[in-house]
């Protein structure tokens, strides 16, 4: 009733839009509910034609297989450590290089923002044998350093936050300065808390990333214990018979954190994402 | 999220956490110092894509993936106590890029367990070692001819067949009896085996009594399963390779074949799209009934079994077939076995070896064999009680050709064929054209690689 008082109160074109907002905005989510339902489903019923819009009965055996026998809570522990803390250091890293750049003055400032820039346009593809090189050499193989360090630096992290930290009027630092603040209190009193929508963006971008880096992952996890949830739920496939339903209940597991986390910082990545520069 | 004194204590306990669990690690391999002195410390490790869980079947408690190299593992160093095995699986789909990157850092396991098609491009990269040395006569009876010709390239063996995996064609009786098709339905443990005129009359028939069914599975979306459609070009007794090694399939029995399936497909008498569809859509397809004939294994024909009577997949009766042949018909196996990479130390290499002949050939370790189909004819004999369909499996065994030729550059040769198929399926190729088009590549192909192949030089 109170919904349709409000539709009666809405003028036209407020109906015209919001009916469009909320049809995109239903296709957006139909991929997760397709997930969702899906991984209730046996594989043959997912392969359905016309597809089923429910599970005709919900089927727990693709979740039971996930846990039965497998360390999958161990699993999804080490997806979210792995993702959690390499997201947290590499955001604290970006951060403090992004803030050096844009508003200190050291030599080599530009050279050393260039290589930063270039380094973005390199694909990870490309480096994958000579690091993975470098960790056995540290013999970090089948161990979570190897899955967190060679994330934590960032050019794109850096990147994002310059712009944030560029916007911020050096009046602003320079009064503080007048003021007596060191260049730490600065940095973390005055100009993170401004930038702390691009933190929350970058956050969210990096634990993303970060949660979906299979290749290095299935490259560094030699014991079963080691495996994240993408790589553990791979490796119970067989080659000749893959098991559909099992993916799919894997990847819905593995898709609720990463909702969790875009929930809790759903703000800042809007704001972040859409932020304009701070004007003097 | 306030930047406080609890964020950066937060940031401090997870960068501590990180620093503690930096300790936890796996130490590498250690290089083995000497050259194969039976007391020194030999660490191993193998490799394994999926292939069966359990020890002996899936039922077991605690069943996995690895439970049966474990358990040989753990035989095999009671009596080697120098020797240690670490066993790892990893998923098929990842097995060449994980691969690569060991092969390019050195870092390459010992063993490795999987089909020997998929990994005969490592024996001619020249890192596989041959293992004629430690196959015996006993053994070398025990298996078949046809066996040993799938793991063999250049008379050196480089795979000890563990088991296979024949593949047919599988087809839904009850959908046979209501199109009338009785006299065509082999009995229940029995490959039926149809000439192509029988094959394309029974398709019409199912597509006139049956209209909401497509009569045959038909795919070509990706080289999933290309085996099969590779096995349709020789229904009419032609060859995919010569004696050379080169690609003749494009001669005149070749096209025949191939003509014939786009026929077939012309009249609508397949899955529709099928340049769209890949075997696991057209398998599950098949378990909705909605598909009458498919293409099957041996280890996916039983777990279409098992989930019938498990409930998850509703049941019919599910016979095979043989793809049909105008002579003979077509069969063809995935042979699957232990390989060794040469890559380690001696000590090394030799215990490899000794391991892999160990689980191939102890005899209850052997009797696993039966997760998919034993290589062994006396585990054959052994388990024909629990195996109804062995006799026509090994019925069978006769018409099986080697469809890799444990070619070099195989993988890439895969990749050359399904978009030929496509090109057929969807008339911007004759038959004949995409033949020549796949013959003049896939030899381009294999000339490539056998020039890059150090066995072969």
């Amino acid at each position: 009733m109170k919904l349709l008082k409000r539709i009666k109160k809405m003028e036209k074109f407020d109906l015209i839009s919001n009916t469009i907002v909320l049809t995109f905005a239903i296709i957006s989510l139909l991929p997760l509910y397709w997930l969702v339902t899906n991984s209730f489903k046996t594989s043959s019923e997912i392969y359905q034609m016309p597809p089923s819009i429910l599970p005709a009965k919900l089927y727990w055996g693709n979740f039971k297989e996930l846990f039965n026998g497998q360390p999958a809570v161990r699993w999804m522990f080490n997806s979210f450590f792995v993702s959690f803390t390499t997201t947290a250091l590499s955001v604290i890293l970006s951060a403090s290089a992004a803030y050096a750049f844009a508003k200190l003055h050291f030599k080599g400032k530009k050279i050393f923002f260039m290589l930063l820039i270039a380094s973005i346009m390199i694909p990870k593809e490309t480096f994958i044998v000579p690091l993975f090189k470098i960790i056995v050499a540290f013999n970090w193989i089948d161990t979570y350093q190897a899955m967190i360090v060679p994330n934590l630096a960032t050019g794109f992290g850096t990147f994002m936050l310059y712009s944030f930290f560029k916007a911020i009027p050096d009046s602003l630092r320079e009064s503080a300065k007048l003021d007596g603040a060191s260049e730490w209190m600065i940095f973390s009193k005055l100009m993170l808390p401004i930038a702390k929508p691009g933190i929350g963006a970058l956050f969210i971008l990096n634990f993303v990333t970060v949660w979906n880096d299979y290749l290095w992952q299935l490259l560094m996890a030699r014991s079963k214990e080691m495996n994240t949830l993408t790589t553990g739920v791979a490796s119970l496939q067989q080659a000749i018979n893959p098991n559909i339903g099992l993916k799919v209940a894997g990847a819905a597991l593995a898709a609720l954190p990463m909702i969790i986390v875009f929930i809790l910082f759903q703000k800042y990545f809007t704001k972040g994402m859409t932020a304009g520069a701070v004007k003097e | 999220m306030t930047f406080n004194k609890k964020f950066y204590s937060f940031a401090a306990a997870i960068l501590s956490i990180g620093l503690l669990v930096s300790g936890c690690g796996d130490d590498t391999k250690d290089e083995a110092a000497g050259s194969g002195s039976t007391d020194e410390k030999v660490q191993l490790e193998l490799w394994l894509t999926p292939q069966w869980k359990g020890v002996q079947d899936a039922s077991e408690d605690g069943a996995d993936y690895d439970s049966f190299f474990k358990k040989a593992a753990e035989d095999y160093t009671k009596e080697n106590p120098n020797v240690a095995i670490d066993i790892q699986v990893i998923p098929g789909e990842e097995r060449a890029d994980k691969l690569s990157v060991a092969m390019q850092t050195k870092t390459l396991p010992d063993m490795f367990f999987d089909s020997a098609f998929a990994l005969t491009e490592y024996a001619h990269a020249g890192i596989l070692a041959p293992m004629d040395d430690i196959i015996d006569d006993e053994s070398k009876k025990d298996i078949p001819e046809t066996i040993w010709d799938n793991v063999q390239i250049n008379d050196e063996t480089y795979f000890y067949p563990f088991s296979h995996n024949p593949g047919t064609l599988a087809y839904n009786a009850e959908m046979f009896e209501k199109a009338g098709l009785d006299e065509y339905i082999s009995g229940e443990y029995e490959i039926a085996t149809w000439t192509p005129e029988e094959y394309e009359m029974i398709l019409e028939t199912l597509k006139e009594k049956l209209p909401d069914v497509s009569p045959m599975g038909l795919f070509a979306k990706n080289n999933q399963g290309d085996t099969w459609n590779l096995s349709y070009l020789t229904m009419f007794g032609n060859k995919i390779y010569d004696k050379d090694g080169q690609i003749v399939v494009n001669e005149e029995n070749g096209v025949k074949a191939l003509e014939y399936i786009k026929n077939l497909n012309d009249k609508e008498l397949t899955t529709a799209g099928a340049e769209t569809l890949s075997s696991n859509d057209v398998n599950a397809m098949f378990q909705n009934q909605q598909v009458a004939v498919s293409f099957t294994n041996s280890v996916l024909f039983n777990g279409i079994l098992n989930d019938m009577e498990n409930g998850v997949v509703n049941k019919f009766d599910l016979r095979l077939a043989n793809i049909p042949g105008e002579k003979n018909p077509t069969s063809f196996t995935y042979v699957a076995g232990g390989a060794v990479f040469n890559t380690g130390t001696e000590a090394e290499v030799e215990a490899s070896k000794d391991f892999v002949k160990f689980f191939s050939t102890d005899k209850e370790l052997v009797k696993a064999s039966k997760n998919s189909l034993p290589v062994r004819e006396s585990v054959s004999k052994e388990a024909s009680s629990e195996l109804p369909y062995l006799e026509a499996y090994n019925k069978n065994s006769e018409y099986i050709f080697n469809f890799s030729n444990n070619t070099p550059g195989y993988a890439e040769l895969r990749n050359a064929f399904f978009p030929e198929l496509q090109a057929v399926f969807t008339d911007e190729k004759t038959p004949q054209e995409a033949l020549d088009s796949f013959a003049e590549n896939g030899n381009r192909i294999i000339d490539t690689n056998t020039e890059k192949s150090v066995i072969l030089k």
